[in-house]
């Protein structure tokens, strides 16, 4: 007789309200240690922030801090110094940024092919992002020294008149957007992680169709990497917007000759901890949460006009 | 030189010997250690490379009068300096003496964050207005009440210059006549002054501490009989026909002589201060600089082969404009570079003690303060400190040095000098991108008087 196999039939999962319930706990428990960080990190000194902004808190106990309502607000529109360094800061995200971009995805592009010795030039592409930023910004004030330093020495060299980078007030911005490309790896290697991401097939559709080099970028490339490029854009803009390190090193906190380089953070912190205004400071780091804000908010509204996601 | 330098090393020790071996005080009573009981203090400051030894040196000075307190000598980098100062003075665990500067303390002092010194003097029985020179102890007085006491000198900042006599040889000019007043200082500057395709190769003097306009324009113009503010320091006064005078002829200076302020800065920027071996004037590179007293211990440590020939170097008081018959040489005490070492509030009673006990050490006595300043090579606000004939031997100059702390004129400054200062440097430099003096300057003074008067009516 022949014999039956028994199958077993796993039973059905059902899962019990109390055990649903226990489940969510052990979510809300994972994310605990995130959420009391970003409480006690994030949402307390923004909130504080606020509220230092619309007082004359200057530093001490915050029990000494008079409120003074949008008074710090106000007095931004009448301080020179806030516009000139909020006109230097867009100059410098307007130049530093797209350069920076245009930088990271072309070498991201070389490096890319196959081609020999190539993990040696991404190591030494990527080597600049993690050096540390005052160990980088002295050794470009000593290459940009007007007399000693290699830039002019060079261009002495091939017949051009030395510049003055850093204490002429018509090229220190300048100077800073070009230091500022030195560190473009961080997002070269986001480059490069999503070009290898591009399926072989693609490019062999546009080799049949008869396409190049320059169809394969046009035409797969770039559309493809339209949310890498959207990323790389956003992080790069707030990033540039909080330029502070470099030009404080390079030009000392009032930002060299004429204030060329005075910029936003270099403004916001001289009245923190120079002249103790703590309380103007606040507000002028909220007002750059909100530039920051509304800019970021009107990238990701144009996004959808130019970045390709792949589902649409 | 090597047996001239190890002879030379040998007579600076046995010069000091006296001075370094018993613990001694400027004064004969002294703290009362805390009570006795078993303390340790934090001491913040930026005595920080070859002074970070001394300090410890004079920790274990204290400690032999005082083994009961444990002081940790916290020395702090340069960078970032004032924010770390202001954050910790605020914090609720702060360090227990800290290293500010005179702005600071009068702004600390204002928000109650430091602690008046005045019943520890008295507990102590100390009378430190006859112990410091009185611009030195009064620089350190905000609002009637003393908050700390001076160390280094806040005097002879400005009112020296060093220069290079080799270079003064070179251009056919007397090292023993150096210039006494603006008009020889610009023969000189002439005379030395030497350009290339980059710039200034050799500068004859560099009238500008190319990084702080604002002190650089106050020097001068204590030189030509102008006051930044009035004696009560309620008024500003920097925009009087002396102060236009003044910021014309710096201009005129920087850009007839020196090939204007961004060649000026091109030239300095390589070099920042004494401290390093490739300073123009142990090269025969910048013939004249105006220099603080930190200068010659700088000048020993960097160049000892200089420092001890004094046919290479001198020391001279700074030029006035002899064309004003009421000027003279000055020199600007307690403006930009005047410390002291405040007692945070929000502490214990006994570190409270023995922070005071180790301060009132560190300022006055001869093994605190005296040795640690002679060992730099330069004055001590401790007027007693300053007489000791060792002084003599070991700088050639020391009658000048002396001489530029009698002539020091004493500022009065409010917590708001830091954004004065700003005001000031911006109109001065200004002037040097081709605005006029009296405007920017009357400009100036209309914002500082405006921070004045509010910090008035406030206070």
């Amino acid at each position: 007789m022949a014999s039956v196999q028994k199958r077993e039939i796993a039973p059905s999962v059902s899962v019990t309200q109390p055990a649903r319930k226990r489940q969510r706990w052990i979510g809300y428990l994972f994310i605990l240690p995130w959420f009391v960080s970003m409480i006690w990190f994030d949402a307390i000194p923004f909130g504080m922030n606020l509220y230092l902004g619309m007082t004359d808190y200057s530093v001490g106990p915050i029990e000494q801090a008079n409120w003074i309502g949008l008074e710090n607000f106000e007095r931004m529109l009448d301080d020179d110094l806030f516009r000139q360094s909020l006109a230097n800061t867009i100059y410098y995200i307007v130049f530093s940024v797209p350069l920076t971009l245009i930088l990271a995805f072309s070498i991201a592009l070389l490096l890319n092919t196959r081609i020999r010795f190539l993990g040696l030039f991404r190591t030494v592409y990527y080597i600049p992002s993690i050096i540390p930023v005052v160990a980088a910004s002295i050794i470009f004030l000593w290459m940009f020294n007007a007399r000693a330093g290699a830039i002019n020495q060079i261009l002495y060299a091939i017949g051009i008149d030395p510049i003055r980078w850093l204490t002429n007030p018509d090229y220190t911005k300048i100077t800073l957007v070009i230091i500022s490309l030195w560190g473009f790896g961080a997002q070269m290697i986001v480059f490069l992680a999503a070009l290898q991401g591009i399926p072989e097939q693609l490019y062999e559709a546009v080799a049949i169709d008869g396409g190049g080099l320059r169809a394969r970028l046009r035409h797969i490339v770039i559309p493809l990497m339209t949310p890498t490029i959207f990323f790389n854009l956003l992080v790069g803009l707030i990033a540039s917007f909080q330029v502070f390190t470099t030009a404080y090193i390079i030009l000392g906190p009032n930002g060299g000759p004429l204030q060329s380089g005075l910029f936003y953070m270099m403004h916001t912190y001289n009245n923190a901890f120079r002249y103790f205004e703590m309380g103007y400071a606040s507000a002028m780091s909220f007002v750059l949460f909100l530039i920051i804000l509304a800019f970021t908010l009107l990238m990701i509204w144009t996004s959808n006009r130019w970045v390709y996601y792949g589902d649409e | 030189m090597k047996e001239k330098l190890v002879f030379l090393g040998l007579a600076l020790i046995v010069m000091l010997s006296p001075v370094v071996s018993p613990p001694a005080r400027a004064q004969a009573q002294g703290p009362d250690c805390a009570g006795g009981q078993e303390v340790t203090i934090t001491f913040m400051n930026w005595w920080g490379a070859t002074r970070e030894p001394l300090m410890n040196q004079v920790i274990a000075n204290f400690n032999e009068i005082c083994p009961n307190i444990t002081v940790v000598n916290a020395v702090q980098s340069w960078d970032g300096r004032e924010q770390l100062v202001a954050t910790a003075v605020a914090s609720n665990e702060p360090p227990n003496l800290i290293m500010t500067s005179r702005t600071e303390t009068y702004q600390f002092a204002y928000q109650g964050l430091i602690e008046p010194i005045g019943s520890f003097v008295e507990a102590s029985g100390i009378d430190p207005w006859s112990i410091f020179y009185e611009s030195e102890i009064g620089n350190q007085v905000f609002d009637g009440e003393l908050y700390t006491m001076p160390l280094p000198t806040a005097g002879g900042i400005s009112g020296l210059y060093l220069y290079n006599k080799e270079m003064f040889r070179q251009a056919g000019l007397d090292p023993d006549d150096p210039p006494e007043t603006w008009q020889e200082l610009e023969a000189a500057t002439a005379a030395m002054t030497e350009l290339d395709a980059f710039g200034i190769a050799k500068l004859g003097a560099n009238i500008l501490l190319v990084n702080d306009l604002s002190s650089s324009f106050v020097y001068w113009l204590y030189t030509n009989d102008g006051q930044l503010y009035s004696d009560d320091g309620r008024t500003v006064l920097f925009n009087s026909p002396q102060g236009v005078e003044t910021l014309e002829w710096m201009v005129n200076f920087v850009n007839e002589y020196s090939d204007g302020l961004e060649a000026v800065r091109d030239f300095m920027a390589g070099a920042p201060d004494l401290t390093t071996a490739d300073f123009p004037l142990f090269n025969e590179l910048l013939a004249i600089e105006f220099v603080n007293v930190s200068a010659f211990g700088h000048l020993e440590n960097t160049d000892p082969e200089m420092w001890a020939d004094p046919e290479m170097w001198g020391v001279a008081l700074r030029p006035y404009n002899a064309d004003n018959p009421n000027a003279k040489s000055a020199g600007v005490s307690g403006l930009a570079f005047s410390w002291g070492y405040t007692i945070p509030v929000n502490q214990p009673q006994e570190t409270k003690d023995a922070a005071y006990a180790f301060l009132e050490f560190l300022a006055t006595a001869v093994d605190g303060g005296c040795y640690f300043l002679f060992e730099q090579g330069r004055p001590s606000p401790v007027m007693a400190c300053n007489e000791d004939p060792a002084y003599y031997d070991a700088n050639p100059y020391w009658d000048v040095v002396l001489e530029s702390l009698e002539i020091d004129v004493s500022v009065s400054i409010t917590p708001v000098q830091g954004q004065i200062n700003d005001i000031l440097s911006r109109a001065v430099e200004e002037a040097f991108y081709g605005a006029d003096a009296q405007t920017v300057l009357d400009r100036a003074a209309e914002e500082a008087q405006a921070l004045l008067d509010e910090f008035w009516s406030e206070s």
